[in-house]
């Protein structure tokens, strides 16, 4: 078969995105063309990457390589495409491709159109700078890499710069990543001083770093990281980004940037620290727990269609840690088996919340589109107006909400069955229960992902437009549409085929070290298992058929019986009165019960007025608002912020804005190391 | 291929008995309620008549509904047809053991119920909504509850896969095990929840203000409707089944002969008929609970998994 070289296919790709991005800059005049060239470079170079990852995982090897070199100082950056680069690298070519090509379509549309130079050139930027985040080999390039998809995706974030709103989010963005890189530099600083060495190889050695040292730095690498990838209580720039950002972009972001978080925690706390005690793992699996039921809760009382993704990333993030986190209880239990399972369990999700979460934000994209807006309560009725978005859509939702046979499910199945062998690797009862009620966690996380996306499917696509934008939506072109159906059909074929994904994580897992992933797992191309022997397979594709099996005994069921066979419509009842969107179940009113259930959580503060004239019970208006309570942002951050924003004011004394001053700080500053290198010596 | 057509042939039976079966379970606690209350009540054979008269009648459908509401009832029905064959109910294991255990038969079920509840909101009346936004919310409150559940009786076999399970048990010969009188008792609230029955919604009414599955099928009529009734009807005898299976399930057949099947239709359908007692007694003492009041019952049924978990570790 066609195999290509992964370091050749990788430099062919990033030369393509360089040269595109140029050719744009060039071609600014037409925009026509930029989109073109920018938009269809980036789907060619991500299918070279794909194909190029693909490689690299068939071959299990690892390419290495020098990026650039200063002969002079004899600095080099190096790269290294190794089978977990490779996982990570072949995730973003399957989603970068269709965005690219949605984007050909998106861009045309108001208020993208004029600025179709800048998007086509920064996503291109945007994308090298993932690839480079991934194969960097040492700590510099990794930086550079890390550095540049932050101010990126910043930009990309603040296309819409008129609106304050969109400036508000890039710059919480850049915050709140400024202070993981921050982290991450800190605890790259220790590595590399114990080391000696900037390669990522001698510093994730493993025995780089021992006692407190260590954990420092793993909690270090672990906040840092854990910003990238949105986890709570360190989410708070997600879902004001998600939505800020140009469809593609989110989709981009929620599919593979927050990604690049889960692979620092899996490259630097799970694998380079050396084998990691059992309370790393405890932490990430509850974080990943915490971040899939509160991410799940919060999605709930979003309306805002793209808030609501927003916040289900958060949710998928910790379900993806739910499995990451039991695989490193059990690596520090001495269970490489069991460990397998729950990193691929881990692994597996991030490719498949990449696949369904792609799809619905581009689903979102092609309703803002026709419509105008993205609220729900504003849509409805869609699936007539636009059905081939609404069926793919729907086949997002099924995957997310982890129903079989789709992929969501395959993911999940894994996760739970690390969850409940997780209780071997440990004897402290503690321990053990903590793992019964992770998996209680992930299971509610899952039925409320269900409910969630009930409404969000139902509200937006099905019975009758709630304004007349709605009404009046129109399919998006064939160039939007694509892109989706071919996301829907991955969702399908990642679910139905757990064997073929194992079979390529198998590879990575065999490469990272304390794993030793059992042959069992992988049962032909269809199946899957979590342990060896007969018990506990899954096989996604004979559920499919089950039920297909099921959908023809119903039919016959209904044709056997039936002595009509015409099928008459009829208007719904309304009530008594004239059936419209204001006699429609609203989301808010959806989501209400859960509301009040979970109030704990949310705190919410209702108002309701009633506006009447005559007497107080016939209100000829009625006006209902509802908010529930920022709880991290009231409680964690602004006591923070205020208090720095303090200790700046007190530091502003020291800006004397005096040149005098400042050589005095610099002078005390060399003495004050001239002291110190002095005294250690 | 001879294996994989038999499985699939065993599967089918098992589907089409249990299909078969599946409105006797309805009549019966009826009846039995009927009685509870001296009344005479209707026969035991009513779900049939009813499945045939609904069966032969019009379908009719709104104006505003798309096809998503002309598959809804569909699959519901077919989601529940395929839970079927995952679960052992006169053999020792599932027709299509491997297909994906307990998980995939939850999943399963979890997949009609979402193809319903969206359904419910294609016809633009309140109540469809009002019904799949209740039904949606009392779903993922028992879910946990379930998975507590169900991780305790599968801790014995180490597998979630339920054929493991009650061979893991008849091969251990221990009847009952503390925690899982516990256990036990969380899940049969989970039935109770996830079945639609009183205390947490009663199968019976049409009031507005108390429906909750009826409300989210209002608008069904004719063969949609008979299908959601036949299916909601056979899962409520596979949830007992789950339970039999997990608790008691002495009496199982592990080989395929006439004598231990005829044992264990006899065995099935005696424990079967104790769950559906117990089902009608519930019914029968309890008033139903207004929906907000649900979640402290789901919380009950949430700490009785727990606690039978603690026993099992500490």
């Amino acid at each position: 078969m066609f195999s290509l070289n992964p370091a050749l296919g990788l430099s062919a790709a990033a030369a393509l995105h360089g040269v595109v991005s140029v050719a744009a800059l060039l071609a600014r005049r037409r925009t026509e063309w930029v989109r073109r060239l920018g938009f269809g470079g980036a789907a060619v170079a991500s299918a070279i990457t794909g194909l190029a990852s693909v490689a690299a995982l068939r071959s299990g090897g690892v390419s290495r390589g020098v990026l650039f070199v200063h002969h002079a100082s004899g600095f080099s950056l190096d790269y290294a495409i190794d089978p977990l680069a490779a996982w990570f690298l072949l995730v973003l070519s399957l989603l970068a491709l269709p965005i690219a090509v949605f984007s050909l379509g998106y861009a045309r549309h108001a208020p993208l159109n004029t600025r179709s130079v800048f998007l086509a050139v920064t996503f291109n930027v945007l994308l090298l700078s993932v690839e480079l985040v991934f194969i960097a080999a040492d700590v510099i390039g990794f930086l550079f890499g890390w550095e540049l998809m932050t101010l990126a995706t910043a930009a990309l974030v603040a296309t819409e710069y008129e609106n304050p709103e969109s400036r508000r989010a890039a710059y919480l963005y850049l915050v709140m990543s400024h202070v993981g890189t921050g982290s991450l530099i800190a605890a790259f600083f220790v590595l590399a001083s114990a080391s000696g060495s900037g390669s990522l190889a001698t510093l994730l050695a493993g025995d780089v770093l021992t006692g407190p040292r260590r954990d420092l730095v793993f909690l270090l690498l672990f906040m840092g990281f854990g910003v990238k990838a949105g986890v709570i209580p360190l989410h708070v720039w997600l879902p004001e980004a998600h939505p800020a950002a140009p469809t593609g972009i989110s989709a981009l972001m929620s599919g593979v940037l927050i990604k690049t978080g889960i692979y620092g925690i899996v490259r630097f706390c799970a694998f380079g620290l050396g084998t990691p005690p059992v309370a790393w793992g405890v932490l990430v699996l509850m974080v990943g727990g915490v971040s899939a039921v509160l991410g799940v809760l919060y999605a709930l009382m979003q309306h805002d269609l793209k808030r609501l993704l927003a916040y289900h990333s958060i949710e998928n993030i910790g379900i993806i840690l739910l499995g990451v986190g039991a695989g490193m209880i059990a690596i520090a239990g001495g269970q490489p088996g069991l460990a397998a399972v729950g990193i691929a369990a881990g692994l597996y999700h991030v490719m498949n919340h990449a696949v369904f979460k792609g799809l619905l934000f581009l689903g979102t994209g092609s309703v803002t589109v026709a419509t105008g807006t993205r609220q729900i309560e504003e849509l409805g009725g869609l699936l007539r107006r636009m059905p081939w978005t609404g069926a793919c859509f729907l086949v997002g939702a099924v995957a997310i909400t982890g129903l079989p046979p789709l992929n969501g499910f395959a993911s999940e199945w894994l996760a739970f069955q690390a969850l409940l062998h997780g209780f071997q690797s440990s004897s402290e009862p503690l321990l053990q229960l903590l793992f019964p009620v992770a998996a209680a966690m992930l299971a509610l996380t899952g039925a409320l992902a269900a409910a969630c996306f009930v409404k969000a499917f139902g509200m937006t696509f099905l019975a009758l437009p709630r304004s007349a934008s709605a009404a009046a939506a129109r399919e998006a072109p064939a160039s939007m549409v694509w892109p989706q159906a071919m996301l829907a059909a991955l969702c399908v074929l990642l679910g139905v085929c757990p064997g073929v994904v194992l079979g390529a994580l198998h590879t990575v897992m065999v490469s990272l070290p304390h794993l030793q992933p059992p042959a069992e797992m992988i049962r032909g191309p269809f199946g899957m298992a979590a342990t060896a022997g007969p018990s506990a397979v899954v096989t996604p594709g004979v559920l499919a058929i089950a039920l297909l099996v099921g959908l023809g005994a119903a039919a016959l069921a209904v044709m056997v019986m039936r002595l009509r066979s015409a099928i008459r419509r009829a208007p719904t009842w309304g009530c008594g009165g004239l059936l419209g969107a204001h006699t429609e179940y609203t989301a808010t009113a959806f989501s209400k019960p859960l509301m009040m259930i979970f109030r704990a959580v949310y705190r919410p503060t209702r108002e309701v007025e009633a506006l009447a004239k005559v007497s107080p019970y016939f209100p000829y208006e009625v006006r209902y608002h509802v908010e529930i309570e920022p709880t991290f942002e009231r409680y964690v951050y602004e006591p923070l912020t205020d208090r720095v924003l303090r200790m700046a004011e007190r530091l502003k004394v020291l800006q004397a804005g005096s040149l005098h001053a400042y050589l005095g700080y610099v002078i005390v500053l060399v003495l004050s190391l001239v002291l110190m290198v002095w005294w250690t010596r | 291929m001879n294996e994989v057509l038999r499985s699939f042939a065993g599967a089918a039976l098992q589907a089409a008995f249990l299909l078969a079966v599946a409105p006797l379970l309805r009549g019966g606690i009826k009846k039995m309620k009927a009685r509870m209350q001296t009344r005479q009540g209707p026969p035991l054979l009513q779900g049939y008549y009813d499945l045939a008269k609904l069966l032969r009648k019009e379908t009719v459908r709104s104006e505003t509904a798309s096809w998503v509401y002309a598959m809804g009832p569909r699959t519901y029905f077919a989601a529940a047809v395929a839970a079927t064959t995952l679960a052992p109910v006169l053999m020792a294991s599932a027709p299509l053991e491997g297909a994906g255990g307990i998980l995939g038969l939850v999943g399963i079920l979890a997949l009609g119920r979402f193809a319903l509840a969206s359904a419910a909101l294609d016809t633009g009346s309140p109540f469809g909504g009002m019904g799949s936004s209740r039904e949606m919310t009392i779903a993922a409150l028992a879910e946990p509850a379930l998975m507590l559940g169900l991780f305790t009786s599968a801790l014995a076999a180490g597998s979630l896969d339920l054929g493991t399970v009650v061979r893991g048990e008849l091969a251990a010969g221990v009847l009952f095990r503390p925690s899982d009188i516990l256990a036990l008792s969380g899940l049969f609230i989970v039935l109770i929840a996830e079945t639609g029955r009183i205390p947490v919604d009663n199968p019976a009414t049409h009031l507005e203000l108390t429906m909750i599955h009826e409300a989210m099928v209002l608008e069904y009529s004719g063969p949609d409707l008979a299908l959601v009734e036949w299916a909601s009807a056979l899962k409520e005898l596979l949830y007992i089944t789950v339970l039999i299976d997990l608790f008691v399930p002495l009496g199982i057949a592990t080989t395929i002969a006439a004598g231990p099947l005829a044992l264990a239709v006899a065995a099935w359908a005696a424990k079967a008929s104790v769950f559906a007692i117990a089902i009608t007694i519930v019914e029968s003492t309890n008033a139903k609970l207004r929906l907000f009041r649900v979640p402290e019952l789901v919380a009950v049924s949430l700490g009785l998994g727990f606690i039978a978990l603690a026993i099992r570790f500490l």
